[in-house]
């Protein structure tokens, strides 16, 4: 039942994001059959005197024989995974043809992929940009971060055009210790611009995976009559025709979607076209797919 | 061309719609956000140049379609010579044979003055002969037989309607339309000033319409006995008052001597002075009547021409008192005294009340009272119903008054509806009910005043599904409810004549309500007047009493309805003076009175200006310049074009439907994506 709950539009009905996360790995992970520690591992983390009451399949019985005193074992999170979560937030991100926009749709992601993190113990952060580095979340597993990245979600407001050459540089910066980079983003730039700004990302040991969010109408549009468009970012206007429409335009975006995805995986980045009318599944198991590779 | 209304051609404006939509809308298109148009080019499609071309042919079709519109409005006509352009012309021969044509030798004059019109007609003229009196009588259809209409001509006789020229005019409209051809009327009549009807304009003539008038009167004096007042019924004759009114039109004053004749027989006579064109009243008191009808008249000495005026008819009946039978249980004594002393005070004493018990009434013979009143009974026995239903459906009357007793019935006795609930006035709101909605027109009703200032405070609450209600309290409550059944009637009154359930007994509209309940109650049916105009009906059957015979001897004594008539004919008019023997379905004897109407004794005629106006009523000279008429000749009428345009418009309209049912339908490879869509 709770797999319903993946679908965006019924997803739009539920206000909070930290409700709607939980929705979403909750039902996700019900779909899965599997337990909620999904990839978990555990590590020693420290000893501790036994007292009463103590469960005695925890005590170390090597360190018993060796001291005579009863010592319990505890374990901790592996916590060597660290998240960083790269969302676009330029003007194009507000786009949509149905119920909810690209940006609505990525805020859902970034909070399912949070929560999920938080489950797994994982160092998460967040990264929120325009043509700027508009917030930023370090990674971390303290307690209340994930409230500290939902809050930065929901904060996350459409901005200017999006620029991946600025604040990338700035990325860089952030990012010291090795993890999973997912970039959230429309990429509605030439492709070998993005990934030529991305792969950088890739030679400080981190994996890489680009979320590439469009809504239907982007893939494939639908106009029965002449119209006159303006660009969301730039505000410049075009008149087309329905026939441009329906026969030359599906084969630019077809190729430039294929490029973006060559050029993605040649340099070793993970690619992930997402249409914002599917269910969010398909993207988070994209993402446990890769985690479990760093394992 | 012409327009009938040509304001409505301002309408015409509202093609600034489609040019706005077409022209004006599409270079304002609103851009539509897209999120980035890398892949876009511009380009001018063929299917762009095609719509547009669609535009225009749906543009030019909506403005056609608003202009057709506001022409349709604006009713466009154009003249179109009629057959006077060959010559032809329809003669009407109007022949008034009203009351006042009786007059010395004016019927004669006018009919010598129709004939010698006839005589002055070409061979092959077509010519109508009519009649004037009450109402327009066609002697022949529109014909050339010289001699047809001759013999028409000669059967006109003098009648004792009153003339209308408003109804020759109304006919001679209808006539022009029928006949589209110029009329010409020649009206050979005495010209009476109260034959005009009461507006001028209905005396307007269609166009084309030339009225000759042939008068054959001029001003004259003449007495008259203008009006009777008799009383309908005679209980006691030495109570009895006649009052009479002698007028005189064009007179100078003078003597004159009144007699009273009653069945032939000269009972008084007066002497009174009729002062210069003036009127003089009369009063004789006690007329000594024998039993059943009688014909009655007041007769002047006549000294002018119209001698037939100087006699009124009037009709009597001589009767004793009759009995009014108050079925009571003994429980509200002051109910039968409060209406037995209205009755009595009420007027001429024609009304006897008998009070009995429900048990006894049952075995009593209803038909020998005026009607019954049923006062709040608790138990109706079931033969007393039977037989009050049998006595209404034989004509009877009954008055059902309804009180707390009869809350516990299921249903009013006769009158046969549910009785609901009692409305009481509550200490929580109104302290007393008042009567708000009342048919003061209706005879049971009409001296009461509204019930003004009376005062219910309870009332049974009656469903009114098959009855009519004449009166209603502030809280909707029936109060007066009436149904006809047979040929007798049934009235119920849903509060008690006892002075507790409301405060009508002492108050003033008291004796009024139960004067006119019983006069309409005790009359037997519809009360018809013994005194009647000529031309007035006199109804033979109320209900569908179909199989029964009703009869009427005219003055002559010969019947005037035929067997067939007799056991269908609803009503029957009067039409000429004299007395009227009339025996209804319901098998109820009447004598009617006809007398003329007096209008027509004013032999004063229309004056001269009066009548060139109306003459030019039918010219088309006498439009005002400028109208919408024109004046292009007389025998030019206006043809109206709407039909045409009507056609066209729908023309156009189905037009617009197809070429935007085109323009909207998706082409071809947008619907094989919309299928694959779907699919």
């Amino acid at each position: 039942m709770l797999q319903r709950f993946l679908d965006p539009t019924v997803l739009a009905g539920i206000s909070g994001l930290d409700l709607i996360a939980r929705t979403v790995v909750d039902g996700f992970v019900a779909g899965l059959h599997r337990s909620p520690d999904f990839g978990f591992s555990q590590e020693f983390a420290e000893y501790r005197a036994y007292s009463p009451g103590d469960d005695l399949r925890h005590v170390d019985w090597n360190v018993f024989a060796r001291t005579e005193r009863a010592y319990l074992k505890r374990y901790r999170g592996e916590t060597n995974c660290q998240l960083t979560i790269l969302l676009d937030c330029s003007r194009s991100m507000k786009f949509t043809s149905h119920t909810i926009d690209k940006l609505e749709y990525a805020r859902y992601l970034t909070a399912s992929m949070a929560y999920l993190a938080k489950m797994q113990r994982d160092a998460a952060g967040l990264i929120v940009f325009d043509d700027e580095v508009r917030n930023f979340v370090p990674p971390s597993t303290r307690q209340g971060q994930l409230a500290r990245l939902l809050h930065a979600v929901e904060k996350a407001e459409v901005g200017n055009r999006t620029d991946y050459e600025k604040p990338f540089s700035h990325v860089r910066e952030f990012l010291h210790r090795r993890g999973l980079i997912a970039v959230i983003s429309d990429f509605w730039e030439a492709p070998e611009q993005v990934v030529k700004t991305i792969a950088p990302l890739r030679f400080h040991g981190n994996e890489v995976v680009l979320f590439h969010v469009l809504d239907p109408e982007e893939i494939r549009p639908k106009f029965r009559d002449p119209a006159l468009l303006e660009d969301l970012e730039s505000g410049a206007t075009l008149e087309v025709s329905p026939e441009y429409v329906a026969k030359e335009y599906p084969a630019k975006m077809d190729a430039h979607l294929a490029e973006i995805e060559s050029r993605a995986k040649g340099a070793g980045l993970d690619y992930f076209l997402i249409d914002t009318s599917r269910p969010l599944d398909a993207a988070l198991r994209e993402y446990l797919a890769i985690r479990k590779g760093r394992m | 061309m012409g327009f009938f209304t040509p304001w409505f051609l301002a309408g015409a404006v509202a093609v600034g719609l489609p040019i706005w939509l077409h022209l004006l809308k599409r270079h304002k298109t609103d851009p539509k956000l897209f999120p980035s148009l890398m892949f876009f080019e511009f380009r001018e499609t063929s299917s762009v140049k095609h719509r547009r071309l669609d535009h225009l042919l749906l543009f030019a079709l909506r403005v056609l379609m608003l202009l057709l519109l506001a022409l349709l409005f604006a009713s466009p006509f154009i003249r179109r010579s009629t057959a006077a352009s060959n010559g032809k012309k329809l003669t009407v021969v109007a022949i008034d044979r009203s009351f006042s044509m009786r007059d010395g030798d004016r019927l004669d004059r006018a009919k010598n003055q129709a004939l010698q019109v006839l005589g002055s007609l070409r061979p092959g003229d077509q010519a109508e002969v009519i009649a004037l009196a009450g109402q327009v009588q066609a002697l022949t259809q529109v014909t050339n037989d010289s001699a047809a209409l001759r013999a028409a001509v000669a059967s006109v006789q003098p009648g004792d309607s009153r003339a209308s020229f408003g109804e020759l005019a109304r006919y001679l409209r209808t006539l022009s339309e029928a006949q589209k051809m110029p009329i010409e009327v020649h009206l050979a009549s005495d010209l009476q000033k109260s034959a005009m009807p009461p507006g001028f304009a209905d005396l307007r003539l269609a166009p084309a319409t030339t009225l000759v008038l042939h008068p054959v009167g001029g001003a004259a004096k003449n007495w008259t006995v203008e009006s009777v007042v008799a009383p309908r019924r005679v209980f006691d004759p030495k109570r009895v008052k006649i009052q009479a009114t002698i007028a005189g039109f064009g007179t100078p004053a003078a003597k004159r001597t009144v007699t009273l004749l009653l069945n032939g027989r000269e009972l008084q006579s007066k002497s009174v002075d009729v002062p210069e064109n003036g009127r003089a009243p009369v009063e004789f008191l006690g007329l000594d009547a024998p039993y059943g009808f009688s014909k009655g008249e007041v007769r002047i000495d006549s000294a002018d021409s119209l001698a037939i005026d100087d006699r009124y008819y009037f009709s009597t009946e001589r009767a004793d008192p009759r009995k009014v039978l108050f079925i009571d249980d003994g429980r509200h004594a002051r109910a039968e005294l409060y209406f037995r002393v209205a009755l009595d005070a009420s007027g001429d004493g024609g009304f006897h009340l008998e009070t009995l018990r429900p048990d006894v009434a049952a075995t009593a013979t209803l038909a020998n009272y005026a009607f019954v009143v049923l006062n709040d009974l608790s138990s109706v026995p079931q033969n007393l119903e039977g037989s009050l239903q049998l006595y209404v459906n034989g004509g009877g009357s009954v008055l059902a008054v309804l009180g707390p007793g009869s809350a516990v019935l299921p249903r009013v006795p006769v009158l046969d509806e549910a009785i609901q609930a009692s409305s009481y006035a509550g200490r929580e709101g109104d302290r007393f009910l008042t009567v708000t909605d009342i048919d003061s027109g209706h005879p049971a009703l009409r001296s009461v005043d509204r019930f003004n200032g009376v005062k219910f405070y309870q009332a049974i609450h009656v469903s009114s599904g098959k009855s009519r209600v004449l009166a209603k309290l502030n809280d909707q409550t029936p109060l007066l409810l009436e149904r006809a059944i047979g040929e007798g009637k049934v009235l119920a009154f849903t509060s008690t004549f006892d002075n507790v359930l409301n405060d009508l007994p002492i108050h003033a509209s008291w004796v009024p309500f139960v004067a006119q309940i019983a006069l309409y109650l005790g009359g037997g049916g519809a009360e018809q007047s013994l005194n009647l105009p000529v031309d007035s009906y006199v109804e033979l059957r109320t209900g569908n009493s179909k199989g029964a015979a009703a009869e009427v001897l005219g003055p002559d004594g010969k019947r005037m309805l035929s067997l067939e008539q007799g056991v269908t004919a609803r009503n029957i008019a009067l039409d000429r003076e004299g007395f009227f023997e009339v025996k209804s379905a319901s098998g109820r004897r009447s004598l009617v009175a006809v007398h003329s109407d007096r209008r027509e004794s004013d032999l004063a005629p229309i004056p001269a200006e009066t009548l060139d106006l109306w003459k030019g009523t039918g010219s088309a000279d006498s439009t005002p310049a400028g109208g919408a008429a024109g004046a292009t000749g007389a025998a030019d009428q206006p043809w109206g074009l709407w039909p045409y345009i009507l056609l066209l418009l729908l023309g156009v309209a189905v037009a617009e439907s197809v070429v935007a049912d085109g323009f909207l339908r998706p082409s071809a490879p947008q619907r094989e994506e919309l299928k694959r869509e779907a699919a």
